[in-house]
This record gives structure tokens, C-alpha cells and sequence, in this order.
């Protein structure tokens, strides 16, 4: 669930904002990161390799605003802390299962995606700086877009088998 | 490159987390618990070098390894004897203390209210599962009345231990409750009581995905967790909290249920007066021996 806090987007600036997306990117990507260590960890190659995926696909987007933030603005620094937001387009730890299926891990990016869209849908109602609000609705039709990639993705995989291994799996063993 | 912060923070999250990944199962609340700890040590701004963390045994156990803390996995339900013995010889450690609901509540309970009788500055956090989740899910001190496990086959008849209750009412200055479907929340409450003064107390709702049940799970939670503020709670109001965690297992409350704002002096404070009070008037050391024996 996609939460902020202290930041107030009334007043948010465009250089707050672009921070605020290099964050998100960034705290995607960690989680990424995370999530594919997990699987790989649980013999799951499968879900790591399109988690690894994934953390390159955001790793990218953060490098890219890292690269327009630079250009607009130098190395002023930023006001805006990872501490400030929870899983904005980060997948939920609790959205994973250790003998999940490559489409339950598609599935789960997908509800990542949709999350990151609402999170700036909902972020533009209060947003009034032009330049940022333009910003967000960029940002916004970005996710859409994800979601749609992640979504065709997900239509070329076939359905999942009747028993997966989370029916005939032993439950994860203790390390 | 990386974004150059001018938020005055001396930590960010990332510097308390330490190389060793995490090896709970996918999908472990503990996630969660972990990523709260992150934000409220860098919050709370210590160096890493100045924090203990000590754990007893369990999955949620090994959560100091995961942080760059100083951490010590140490006995099954001992985490807090040895917290209090690491807080007296170093009191300028900040020490985090955490732990499974067995660790503390069942094979660790009699350490729960010396710890907090004596009101040392230390932090117990007890992340909250309702079972044995490391030894493949049998019943333990926090599991609801009927819950079918490999050591109730038929149902357990015992009620659970009501965490919130017990602390209470051993006259615990510092009580909340916190679970991952919340991690601002969780984080908040977490710095909150790093920050308090004294023995301070988090019982962490965090389910275990593998043998919990359903209704225990994160989504669970999102549905069904109440603030305390929106109850309008008053967290001064130690008997008010009381009510409120007889709720423990039907009602999920989050937040702070009690905080005695003008708690008495923990017991390192006490020790370090007494020590600077009685400094010169030691014993030798080789006279120390002479006055335990009677001649």
C-alpha cells in the first residue's frame, strides 16, 4: 500500500518532485532487488529472472530522472528522504510467495504498476505548481504505460499449471 | 549518481542495512519489521556502531543481523537479560531488544516483568506470528484458542497470552502496537519509543505466510487495523489502554496504547548517580574479597 508522509504536494516544487520519482524508482528498484534475492534464495529461477528484470527496467527510469534532475537543476541537494514514502511503485513484501509462478510474479509488477499510477493520481488532486503538476501527469501516463508492457507480457505467458508447486511444495525450508 | 540530501539527517536508511540478506520466507511480515527499524535508526540519527541490537532465537531473531548495528543473536528467550546486562556496563548504547511471541512470552516470560520492573532504557520489540514458525508451525504462547497445529491436532484449548495485557499490567511505562500493513505507522511508533525515555515495549502484529492463518496475514490486517487515534485514545490514560488491549485477538489497534510521560528514572540512570555518588569510596580491590568473609 502506497504511503507518503510529511510532504505536502500543494506546495511541491518541480525539483521536489523529480526527486520524489528518483526515489520511488529507487526504492522500486531495492525492492526489486530484494524480491529477486528471495526467489533465487527459494530455488525459484524463474520469478528471480523476471524480478532482475524488473530491476533493470526501474533502474533505468531512475537513471533517467537522475539525468533531466541534473540537467534542470545541478547537484543542488534534495528535500525529499527515502524515509518520506512506503512502497509507492515498491511490490508489497506480502505480494510474494517463495514457490510462486512466473505470472504470479508478472501479476504481482502489475499490481506494483497500478499502485504507482493511483499514487500520482491521487498525488495531482492536491498538486498546484504548474510545472509539477505537468510533471505527474507525465509520470502518471508512464505508469499506465508500464502496466500495459507488464500486462502484454503477462497475456504471452501461459496459464499456470492446475497444480503448481504451491500445492505439492514442502513449505520453505529453515535456513 | 545519487540524489545529495539537505535534509538534516546524519543516517539514511540504507546505512543500518547490512550486507546479509534477509532468509525469511517470501512474503514474512519480518520484511516489514525490518524496513521500520531502517527508518526509525535513521530517524532516531545514532551511527550504527552506536547501537546494540539483541535477539533471542527464532525466525524474527535474526533480525539484528540484517542491520549494521552491533547485534548478538544470542540465547532462546534470554534476548532481554543480556540487553540489560549490555545497557548497565555501556550505558551509552541505544539497545534494541527483539523477538519472537515464544521468545518472549513463553520460554522468555519471566525475564519480561524484571525488565520492566528495573526500567532500563532499553526497547523490546516483539514481532507478533501466534506460532512456532522456525520449528514448522507449532502452537505457541500468542496462538488463538482452537488453532489446529502439529502439536493441536484437534485444536488447542488454551487461551493466548495477551501480550499488550501483561506488560500493562507489570507497569510497563511505554505499550504499542504496530504491524507491517502500516510501515509509516510502524516506523513512527518504532522511533517513538527508541526516542522514550525508559523500558518501552512494541508488540508487532507480523504473520508468519507459511504457517499463519488467513485471517492473520497483512491484507488481513490492511482491512481490519484500527488507529488508536481514530479512537480517540488517549495514551495518558493507562487504564483506558488496559480496555482497550483486552481487545488483543479480536481487534487489531495500532499505535501507542500507553506513555507515562513522567516515568521515574531507569535504572541506568540510577546506577551511574550511585557510581559517581560512591566514586573514592570503593574498597581495594584486594579488600573487596575481605568483606564477604566473616572472621
Amino acid at each position: 500500500m502506497s504511503q507518503t508522509r510529511s510532504i505536502d504536494y500543494s506546495t511541491l516544487s518541480l525539483r521536489d518532485a523529480l526527486d520524489l520519482a528518483i526515489l520511488v524508482e529507487e526504492e522500486a528498484k531495492d525492492r526489486y532487488e530484494e524480491l529477486a534475492s528471495q526467489m533465487a534464495l527459494h530455488h525459484n529461477e524463474e520469478s528471480a529472472r523476471f524480478f532482475r528484470f524488473m530491476l533493470q527496467v526501474e533502474s533505468t527510469h531512475e537513471h533517467q530522472l537522475l539525468e533531466r534532475r541534473r540537467k534542470l537543476f545541478g547537484n543542488k541537494p534534495s528535500s525529499v528522504t527515502r524515509t518520506m514514502l512506503f512502497d509507492v511503485e515498491a511490490p508489497d513484501y506480502d505480494e510474494v510467495r517463495a514457490t510462486m509462478t512466473e505470472r504470479q510474479a508478472l501479476e504481482t509488477s502489475l499490481r506494483a504498476e497500478r499502485k504507482a499510477f493511483a499514487f500520482f493520481d491521487a498525488a495531482l488532486k492536491s498538486v498546484t505548481d504548474p510545472e509539477t503538476h505537468a510533471f505527474f501527469t507525465e509520470l502518471r501516463a508512464e505508469e499506465a504505460d508500464h502496466e500495459a508492457k507488464v500486462a502484454e507480457r503477462l497475456s504471452r505467458l501461459p496459464a499456470d499449471p492446475l497444480i503448481t508447486a504451491e500445492d505439492v511444495g514442502d513449505e520453505p525450508v529453515a535456513h | 549518481m545519487t540524489l545529495e540530501s539537505s535534509v538534516e539527517r546524519k543516517y539514511l536508511a540504507k546505512d543500518f542495512r547490512s550486507e546479509l540478506k534477509p532468509i525469511w520466507c517470501p512474503g514474512c511480515g519480518d520484511f516489514g519489521v525490518l524496513q521500520a527499524v531502517y527508518r526509525a535508526l535513521a530517524g532516531i540519527g545514532r551511527a550504527p556502531h552506536e547501537i546494540a541490537f539483541v535477539s533471542g532465537i527464532g525466525c524474527s531473531s535474526r533480525i539484528p543481523g540484517y542491520t549494521t548495528a552491533y547485534g548478538f543473536n544470542s540465547v532462546h528467550g534470554r534476548a532481554l537479560p543480556i540487553a540489560q546486562g549490555i545497557k548497565l556496563a555501556n550505558p551509552e548504547l541505544l539497545v534494541l531488544v527483539a523477538g519472537g511471541d515464544g521468545d518472549g512470552f513463553s520460554i522468555g516470560g519471566g525475564h519480561v516483568p524484571h525488565a520492566i520492573r528495573r526500567n532500563l532504557d532499553l526497547t523490546y520489540i516483539v514481532m507478533d506470528n501466534q506460532i512456532y514458525g522456525l520449528t514448522k508451525g507449532q502452537l505457541s504462547p500468542t496462538s488463538p484458542r482452537g488453532l489446529k497445529t502439529p502439536t493441536s491436532e484437534y485444536g488447542s484449548f488454551e487461551d493466548p497470552v495477551n501480550p499488550l495485557l501483561y506488560v500493562l499490567a507489570y507497569g510497563a511505562n511505554f505499550v504499542a502496537q504496530g504491524t507491517p500493513a502500516d510501515m509509516p505507522g510502524l516506523a513512527a511508533i518504532i522511533e517513538e519509543a527508541i526516542r522514550y525515555p525508559g523500558f518501552s515495549f512494541v508488540n508487532v502484529q507480523s504473520p508468519c505466510v507459511t504457517y499463519g492463518e488467513e485471517e492473520q496475514q497483512v491484507k488481513a490486517h490492511r482491512a481490519h487495523m484500527k488507529t488508536l487515534e481514530s479512537l480517540g485514545h488517549d495514551p495518558a490514560d493507562r487504564l483506558a489502554a488496559m480496555g482497550l488491549a483486552q481487545a488483543y485477538g479480536q481487534e487489531l489497534y495500532t499505535g501507542v496504547f500507553y506513555r507515562n510521560d513522567t516515568p521515574a528514572p531507569t535504572l541506568d540512570a540510577l546506577a551511574r548517580e550511585r557510581q559517581k555518588t560512591m566514586a573514592g569510596q570503593g574498597l581495594p580491590r584486594e579488600r573487596i574479597l575481605e568483606s564477604f568473609v566473616q572472621r
